[in-house]
């Protein structure tokens, strides 16, 4: 038998991998058997090694098992790019992660913290059962005021003490405003936001037990009426989308003086009451009233330890709910199923 | 308060042609607010909201006063009809005078008092045009003598009463203001028996009867009746604290106590009772058959307060011409002197509520209009100290992160029934109980979130699956103080127990926490969750089969993180070994594992994988940080494995260890 050399080793290789390079159009399951069956090619062609000299047995191994390596590679290559892809139905129904939901008040909470964090308001919290002084006396209605048949509060049962008087659930969040003034110790800036669970004894389609408010209270040297608007629009117009517009309108509140009632404009009919000749069955009239505002009463001030000589302030409070379901196509006409825990209603948030 | 004013009797007031719509966007702008406009009939009628403190626009001409003003800001003409109504134009219209009963008032009581006797009054039917604005206004109908009062109270403001003159002449002839002793009746004009308080105000003859219950309502022993010939017409002024204390007391909340407990201005009695008896002429013949009375010990000398124009500018943030700011307030009939930068401004004496420079500045702001202002966000300092024990951040986290587990967020009642009290582990009286509840369901201030969700659970019986969480308070009294709020995580799911306790787990990896560790109460079978030495929250498997847990916001706060501590990438290989033994029943798993963690340094993990009847299957790692580990370094590790759990739990190996 002739000895082979690795020059003719290399040249054999060479040979085949052209011919692989003509023989790739074929079927592949074919060129496996053909290349590196038992009695394929390189089988055949790997015998030779008995051939080659001792002294170049070793690389004549390595080039032997590079090209096996690259036989395999390029055959697998062929194969994967033969090979069709299974059949499957894409008109078949998605199977779902079991997913859970936030509910509507938190994904409206979260919103409106968000909103107002952008114009740097800090959000804090306050007890949501307080003392008489934080959720009427400090805010200059003292006991027995007329005004405070407005709040229908909840009492708690026990001693009254001496300078702060009866425990409540708190009717509102209002009662954060003297509280984050004794927080500051009477040092403005303040620009905060309430945000917080409330409660008044009364209930029916619109009202529940319990709610939501959020407060907003900001005081400065120099803070005016213009900037209550000017927040009010920028968060109209966050929470409700572009070209929603606030207005204010002369109300009344022993906290603040002046005292506003907050209407936003509706955001189908944009504030006109009228879509083409019918009536916006949405708001009625245009617009829709949404809670109260007003600049900080100077005693309020004063029972925070703020100076009203130096400093001014404004204040607006407002239902999480009502705020919430103003939005279009939201259609929730009985806000107790909020709190009615039906997954039934729950789900579709 | 809401009031009910039809177009019509507005315009006897002010003149104008605005449109009932027009009005109702104007006034609601500037002025009280319209809330909606109801047609009775072919009459519009304004429901108008009036707030606490203008009481003085609390009918037909105190809104009409407002119109006047506020509409020829948009440039319509409003004129408010002049009042004629004097004092000096009621004279005795008879020659048979009747005497008027005697008169003890106390001042501290009553600023007030005017009464005259009408004699002579003929029962008549209540005219139709009265009936018809009665009825629009919402109130019953009566005979003339009777509706006339309500009419006129309506129509000018101030609460008038009409008093059998016979019965009080009968009673002694006398009217002594006073206040009432506890335990004394009384019976309102309506046959309804009253027992005093003591302290209300009341008027009572000289043998100590109490012949009236003064601007609340009358008592039936001094009422006008069907035999009612003469009335003594009649008005008070009392202490506005002491008529709402009585009002509320016995919950009589008429017109007229809504009106006298916010101070009326007793300079309205003038035009009331004047057109009252005007109409007692035309409508039922009265004559005037005494001379008016009227004693008015508590006049008040009109107070003049000083308004910088800087603070007008400071709160409106434009500078508004003092000559604009004058004509306002002049329209508003205040009195006004400029003196360089101060006006002195004095309210008329129904605008008691007009006191500070803010009080003022609204008073101009309003009628100048808001809508004229700019809207700008303020320039001002954003403060940057924030409050301690909140992290709004991970409450948000945590809710959205449950929700991607598929938890389902439901907020419940803070207050809760007796029975879910009950629920909580704590007896009633340890709960915080409210002392006017609404209604049986929601009577104690809730200790544990954990009945109100199992609650939902129960109340969603169609849902088979199911996993409900909710983020809030718990309240725990406290002596003399409030009661502590404690903000808690409450999770409730009919899910296995290891699966709710991994949700857990994977939560608090969320905020790159030590693994958990759970202590049992052998008692209860509570678990406890612990997080290295701080103890987080409790678990446990509820009757029901559901598995509950609560997790305390506070103990989490100083503990959780925004980031992890990165660990360099490992530059040797671990070794993964599974092991399965049989344990006897009713062994638990976790000291197993606590056990073989702390084994041996080179254990990095020990995971349980499965559990098959009494064979628990547990995948336990080694490695070491400074070599790859051979099989010779993991054998004695793997023996002492088998042996430690062998021995400690007397478990039984399956398999053979090498």
């Amino acid at each position: 038998m002739v000895s082979v050399s690795l020059e003719d080793l290399k040249a054999k290789i060479h040979q085949l991998e052209q011919q692989l390079q003509e023989d790739q159009v074929l079927d592949p399951q074919k060129l496996q058997t053909q290349y590196l069956g038992k009695r394929g090619l390189f089988n055949t062609l790997s015998k030779a090694i008995k051939h080659v000299s001792p002294q170049d047995k070793r690389v004549a191994g390595q080039l032997l098992n590079a090209f096996k390596t690259s036989l395999q590679t390029r055959l697998q290559q062929l194969s994967d790019q033969h090979q069709s892809t299974p059949w499957v139905d894409l008109t078949a129904p998605g199977i779902q992660p079991p997913a859970g939901h936030l509910h509507p008040i938190s994904q409206a909470i979260e919103e409106i913290s968000r909103i107002f964090a952008k114009i740097g308001f800090t959000r804090v919290r306050y007890p949501e059962v307080d003392w008489d002084y934080y959720a009427f006396e400090s805010l200059n209605m003292p006991p027995n005021h007329p005004a405070r048949d407005e709040w229908e509060t909840f009492f708690v049962e026990g001693p009254v003490n001496k300078q702060y008087g009866k425990i409540v659930l708190t009717p509102h969040t209002s009662n954060g405003q003297v509280r984050e003034m004794e927080r500051l110790k009477g040092k403005p800036p303040i620009r905060m936001i309430n945000i917080a669970r409330c409660y008044r004894r009364q209930q029916d389609v619109t009202h529940t037990q319990m709610f939501h408010q959020f407060e907003g209270l900001v005081v400065d040297k120099g803070i005016n009426i213009q900037h209550l608007k000017g927040t009010l629009d920028y968060f109209a117009q966050e929470f409700y989308g572009p070209g929603t517009k606030s207005r204010i309108r002369p109300f009344h509140f022993q906290f603040t003086e002046p005292s506003f009632e907050v209407d936003f404009s509706c955001h189908i009919c944009h504030g006109t009451g009228q879509i083409g000749q019918r009536r916006c069955a949405f708001c009625k009239s245009g617009w829709h009233e949404v809670g109260g505002a007003g600049m900080v009463h100077p005693n309020v001030l004063k029972a925070g330890g703020i100076d009203s000589n130096q400093y001014t302030g404004f204040a607006f409070g407002w239902g999480v709910e009502r705020t919430y379901t103003l939005r279009e196509g939201l259609n929730i006409d009985d806000i107790r199923l909020l709190y009615s825990g039906d997954v039934r209603f729950l789900e579709q948030f | 308060m809401n009031i009910l004013i039809p177009h019509h009797w507005l315009l006897e007031q002010v003149k104008t042609q605005a449109s009932p719509q027009k009005i109702q966007e104007y006034l609601s702008l500037c002025g009280p607010s319209v809330e909606n406009i109801v047609k009775v009939g072919k009459e519009s009628v304004y429901n108008i909201e009036i707030t606490t403190n203008r009481v003085d626009s609390m009918s037909v001409r105190g809104v009409a006063r407002e119109l006047a003003v506020i509409l020829p800001q948009f440039d319509i003409p409003a004129k408010l009809v002049k009042n004629t109504l004097s004092f000096s134009s009621l004279k005795p219209t008879t020659r048979e005078l009747l005497p008027l009963p005697k008169i003890r008032n106390n001042a501290k009581l009553s600023r007030r008092i005017v009464c005259i006797i009408l004699s002579n009054i003929k029962r008549t039917p209540t005219p139709q045009w009265m009936a018809d604005r009665l009825t629009q206004v919402g109130m019953n109908i009566h005979d003339s003598a009777i509706d006339i009062t309500n009419y006129v109270t309506h129509e000018l403001g101030h609460p008038i009463h009409a008093f059998d003159y016979d019965k009080i002449m009968k009673m002694g002839g006398e009217i002594i203001v006073t206040k009432a002793r506890k335990g004394e009746h009384f019976i309102t004009l309506d046959g309804e028996n009253y027992q005093a308080v003591g302290g209300e105000v009341v008027f009572k003859n000289p043998k100590g009867t109490i012949i009236d219950l003064p601007a609340i309502k009358g008592t039936m022993n001094s009422a006008v009746d069907d035999t009612t010939k003469n009335i003594l017409l009649w008005m008070e002024s009392i202490d506005a604290e002491k008529i709402r204390f009585a009002s509320m007391t016995h919950t009589i909340r008429t017109v007229a106590a809504q009106l006298a407990e916010k101070n009326v201005d007793p300079h309205f009695m003038e035009p009331t009772l004047v057109r009252g008896v005007q109409l007692y002429r035309e409508l039922c013949d009265a004559k005037i058959a005494s001379e008016l009375y009227d004693a008015f010990p508590g006049k008040k000398p009109a107070k003049t307060v000083g308004l910088d124009l800087n603070k007008i500018h400071t709160y409106l943030g434009i500078e508004l011409p003092i000559s604009k700011i004058v004509t306002i307030l002049e329209k508003l009939q205040f009195r006004v002197k400029t003196l360089k930068n101060t006006l002195h401004v004095t309210p008329p004496t129904f605008r008691q509520d007009v006191t500070i420079p803010a009080d003022f500045i609204e008073e101009i702001a309003r009628v100048y209009g808001y809508h004229h202002l700019p809207s700008v966000v303020m320039p001002t300092r954003i403060p940057l100290t924030k409050p301690k024990n909140t992290h709004f951040a991970a409450e948000e986290t945590i809710k959205h992160f449950l929700a991607d587990l598929g938890w389902q967020e439901v907020y419940t009642y803070s207050m809760v029934s007796e029975v879910l009290a009950q629920q909580s582990g704590y007896s009633l009286q340890a709960h915080a109980k409210l002392a006017n509840p609404l209604t049986d369901d929601k009577i104690y201030l809730r200790r544990s979130l954990t009945p109100s969700l199992l609650a939902v659970i129960e109340n969603n019986p169609q849902k088979t699956a199911f996993s409900v969480f909710e983020l809030a308070n718990v309240y725990q009294p406290r002596p003399n103080t409030l009661p502590d709020e404690v903000l808690r995580l409450g999770l409730a799911s009919t899910k296995p127990y290891r699966q709710v306790r991994g949700d857990v787990e994977a939560l608090l990896k969320k905020f790159y926490l030590p693994p958990l560790t759970v202590k049992v109460d052998e008692v209860t079978q509570h678990g406890q969750l612990m997080v290295g030495k701080t103890a987080i929250g409790t678990i446990q498997v509820e009757k029901g089969r559901s598995t509950t847990a609560q997790l305390d916001f506070h103990q989490l706060l100083p503990i959780i993180k925004t980031h992890p501590s990165f660990q360099p990438l490992p530059k040797t290989a671990s070794v993964i070994e599974k092991f399965t033994f049989t344990l006897p029943i009713n062994t638990a798993v976790g000291p197993i594992i606590d056990d073989l963690q702390v084994l041996d340094r080179r254990i990095k993990s020990v995971v349980l994988t499965d559990i098959y009847q009494a064979n628990h299957t547990f995948l336990v790692e080694y490695w070491d940080s400074r070599h790859n580990l051979a099989n010779e370094d993991v054998r004695p590790i793997r023996r002492r494995i088998v042996t430690l759990v062998e021995k400690t739990y007397r478990a039984k190996h399956v398999g053979t260890v090498q």
